[in-house]
């Protein structure tokens, strides 16, 4: 905790230090804790620009996904800020729960601080408790270093309570900056679960409307409600293209994507997909496709998948898989729903985001989540799934707890699943290598045998 | 909550009870209640019971409004947004969904049948007065293009006197509009249901918060709904007459120049505009005729389908149905969702935005599927604009 407070009696520091690197000036820091936030920072951005670089490198990547690349390169290597006017405040949000609409609604813009920094959760992994997750050492982890601009400009940050980790780093994160706790209901079933969760957005309104003096009105909430509306418009479009078969863009550059989603304001980021979905249907026409025939389709499932910790996508697309599909809070998921307005008036544009927040949500951390299975096997209908990688960080227990239901269903259906456990390190790449690839054999062994068995029927029957 | 639903339950039980008990109290002497009456030597004209009921109900409905914003103001969470949530400032609205389909052609079907219902005779020449829909289209309007069944259900006594010719028509037509139609009446045909939908749509135009109706409020409905089912039924045997009640009577009749006078049913059409004005279709759902119809869903042709596995809950269905059947986002296991409630309106297929995961159906035919392309079509004229754009900066950086 020393490191900390130290930093935290010195703000002006961190701007000499930034200043420094910038200018690639090599006069050595003095203190221990500024030599030590040095290292931090050069490994942080280290990790970072490798796990980029992995990302270009792997085959297929689409023109079009170079704003993505560089809106990661920008926010994790360079240490930039998001991409605004001088006078918009950030606001921090977590999970997908957090309705973007209403902070674009009074003139803020939101930033998804989510964290999947190695380096930042080394950090935090002395300020929480062991058993938390990963990705809650990262975020603390972020904040005690105070290098990261997007941490440390936030004017408000909005954590929704969902699971036990978000609940006590609401607390954390309270005694260093501005935070909100926005509750969420715990169950979804019954109607009064929603309409909790409406007062809970009519709360939060005020909080958000304090950052920018702006008052929310009823134009502009329907003018950003169309605006992510138009985003996720985009979305369906590309998910189309996604479950072309074979697929037209790797699944990893498609994370890479939602994962940039967090830094960009919507209207650019929907700019930037429209640009890649006119590039997916030229592929679409060209048959240029980035997998093989045989390529065993595989779909990622679980814990969060947060640039740079994309280690198992890329393992999956490297070795051999092809990643067609991802049912994460971090990619497909946050903006699949849309938000559905029935009632035209504001009450009505409230109930709307209310519902699309909390019923269709797969988030684990409600208690009956039985939709999840479905979704999950649609999806497996949809992208021709032939195999489905549960991703569990470690101590992301609710997650974990579902893996058996899935496993129970999945059996039922025929579809393999392999459970991976991961850290925020790169201690088990190898380790995970290993059985990815053993899985992703699996899959080629269990086609070919259908394959040779449905030539055989029509052997016999020939 | 448990306290919460313990409190609730005090005050809405009694509620619903004292309501049952009024309503039934008053049919029985709804003959006394005189709302407008036309003399015996016809002078008047015809309409004005349906403009005092009109005015009436505006009155009605601006005092409500202002009732609630003097609640609203005071509470510590909603005060701030009082005037924001009864806006009638002009705005814009959302705009990326579909704004013409399947609901523009239900519209136009129901005006077509509300002028049908109403003016038939006078333009077509001739009705078909054989064919008996269960409709609240009033019978007492002799200009029907098809006359209504509701008057021989709701004096079902007058059937003892009636030739079997009449009494097979009666229950011929009756059991084939069930089957072959059931409540796409409701949702396409019924008179009523336009012009509650059009006050539905008032509300939407002007922006004014409606009233959210839960399930358990939906369930305190259902009593009302049989206490007005029995006196439907069963008001002729006691020497009532359900169509003192009735709120029907007061638009057909009038709007064709038929002189009606007005008992308890010109107040009733008051509380049904004030209703559907806040709550969408009201009426219909405590609509004694059409719960009659939809009690015989199980053999009526129009369905409901869904597809379980494609469905994320996302409870937009739920939120559009006017009639609040919840069961539809809920169902996991059976494939037909159609229940008695359902008057056939197509909402919550126009609401969805997964594919195929709702469907309308006539005699297993899907004739109108949810897709999540046309669900969002309205963003294509955003697309197109966007393209624009695009072909200009690019046009401007090439020079």
């Amino acid at each position: 905790m020393s490191l900390i407070d130290n930093k935290r009696n010195k703000p002006e520091m961190n701007h000499v230090i930034k200043n420094q690197r910038n200018a690639h000036n090599s006069s050595s820091p003095t203190t221990m804790a500024e030599r030590q936030r040095q290292r931090f920072v050069d490994k942080a951005t280290k990790v970072s620009a490798k796990y980029l670089r992995r990302l270009a490198e792997l085959p297929g990547a689409p023109d079009a996904m170079e704003p993505f690349f560089k809106v990661l390169q920008d926010i994790y290597v360079d240490l930039k800020n998001v991409e605004k006017s001088a006078d918009t405040k950030i606001v921090g949000t977590y999970c997908v729960m957090v309705p973007d609409e209403l902070i674009y609604a009074v003139g803020a813009q939101p930033v998804k601080l989510c964290s999947g920094s190695y380096t930042a959760f080394a950090i935090g992994d002395d300020l929480v408790p062991r058993d938390a997750c990963p990705l809650i050492k990262a975020v603390m982890g972020f904040q005690a270093m105070e290098v990261m601009p997007i941490y440390d400009d936030c004017a408000l940050m909005v954590v929704p309570i969902t699971c036990d980790c978000k609940k006590k780093m609401a607390g954390m994160l309270k005694q260093r900056v501005p935070t909100y706790a926005l509750h969420v209901p715990t169950a979804k079933s019954e109607d009064r679960d929603m309409e909790q969760y409406v007062q809970e957005l009519y709360q939060l309104i005020p909080e958000l409307e304090a950052v920018t003096g702006q008052t929310i009105s009823y134009q502009s909430l329907a003018e950003s409600i169309d605006a992510m509306g138009f985003a996720q418009y985009q979305m369906s479009k590309f998910n189309e293209f996604k479950k072309h078969v074979p697929a037209l863009i790797k699944g990893t550059h498609a994370m890479a994507l939602m994962n940039a989603f967090s830094y960009l304001p919507v209207e650019q980021w929907s700019q930037q997909l429209h640009r890649l979905n006119q590039e997916l249907a030229r592929r679409k026409k060209d048959k240029h496709y980035v997998s093989k025939d045989k390529q065993p389709r595989i779909m990622i499932t679980g814990s969060p998948v947060i640039f740079p910790n994309i280690k198992i996508p890329l393992l999956i697309e490297e070795t051999g898989g092809i990643l067609v599909g991802d049912e994460t809070c971090m990619g497909e998921r946050s903006l699949y729903d849309p938000t559905v307005v029935v009632d035209q008036s504001f009450d009505g544009l409230m109930r709307s985001l209310a519902n699309r927040y909390t019923r269709p949500c797969t988030c684990p951390t409600f208690v009956d989540n039985s939709q999840r299975i479905y979704r999950i096997k649609q999806m497996i209908a949809d992208h021709q799934v032939q195999g489905v990688v549960y991703h569990v960080l470690r101590g992301c227990l609710v997650y974990d707890f579902e893996y058996q239901t899935l496993e129970d269903e999945l059996g039922k259906l025929g579809v393999p699943v392999i459970r991976v456990e991961s850290d925020y390190n790169e201690e088990d790449i190898e380790q995970l290598r290993i059985r990815i690839e053993a899985f992703i054999e699996l899959i080629k062994l269990k086609d070919l045998e259908t394959r040779i068995s449905k030539l055989k029927k029509s052997e016999i029957a020939g | 909550m448990k306290k919460t639903d313990l409190k609730l339950r005090k005050i809405f039980t009694p509620t619903v009870i004292v309501i049952c008990g009024v309503l039934m109290l008053l049919s029985l002497f709804a003959g006394n209640l005189v709302f407008y009456a036309f003399g015996s030597d016809d002078s008047g004209y015809a309409i004005t019971p349906v403009l005092i009921i009109l005015l009436l109900a505006i009155i009605g409905i601006v005092l409500c409004l202002w009732l609630r914003r003097r609640i609203v103001r005071n509470d510590p969470v909603m005060g701030r947004f009082a005037a924001e949530r009864i806006s009638l400032k002009p705005g814009g609205t959302v705009k990326g969904q579909r704004k013409f389909g399947f609901m523009t052609m239900r519209w136009l079907i129901m005006i077509l049948s509300f002028f049908a219902l109403i003016y038939g005779v006078k333009w077509l020449g001739q009705g078909f007065g054989n064919i008996e829909l269960p409709i609240f289209a009033c019978p007492i309007n002799q200009d029907q293009l098809i006359d209504s069944s509701c008057y021989t259900l709701a004096h079902l006594n007058s059937l003892v006197g009636m030739s079997w010719s009449e009494v097979g028509i009666f229950l011929g037509s009756l059991l084939l509009s069930i089957v072959v139609l059931g409540r796409f009446i409701c949702g396409f045909l019924c008179p009523m249901g336009l012009i509650q939908d059009l006050t539905h749509e008032t509300r939407q135009g002007l922006k004014i918060e409606g009233l959210s109706f839960n399930e358990k409020l939906y369930s305190r409905l259902k009593p009302i709904k049989w206490t007005l089912l029995l006196l439907f039924l069963g008001l002729s045997f006691v020497g009532g007459n359900f169509c003192n009640i009735c709120p029907a009577i007061t638009v057909s009749p009038a709007l064709a120049g038929f002189k009606v006078s007005l008992f308890l049913s010109g107040f009733a059409m008051i509380v049904v505009i004030i209703g559907s004005f806040f709550k969408r279709r009201f009426f219909c759902n405590i609509c004694p005729l059409g719960y009659l119809i939809g009690l015989g869903h199980r053999i009526s042709l129009f369905r409901i389908k869904k597809d379980c596995q494609a469905c994320t809950e996302c409870g937009a269905c739920y939120e559009a149905c006017p009639m609040g059947i919840k069961t539809i986002y809920t169902e996991r296991e059976k494939r037909d969702v159609t229940t008695a409630d359902c008057i056939m309106c197509g909402e919550c297929i126009d609401k969805c935005p997964e594919n195929k995961a709702l469907a309308m159906s006539f005699g297993g035919l899907r004739f109108y599927k949810a897709s999540r392309k046309t669900f969002m079509s309205g963003h294509k004229k955003n697309e197109k604009r966007l393209k624009r754009l695009i072909r200009k900066r690019e046009k401007n950086e090439s020079n």
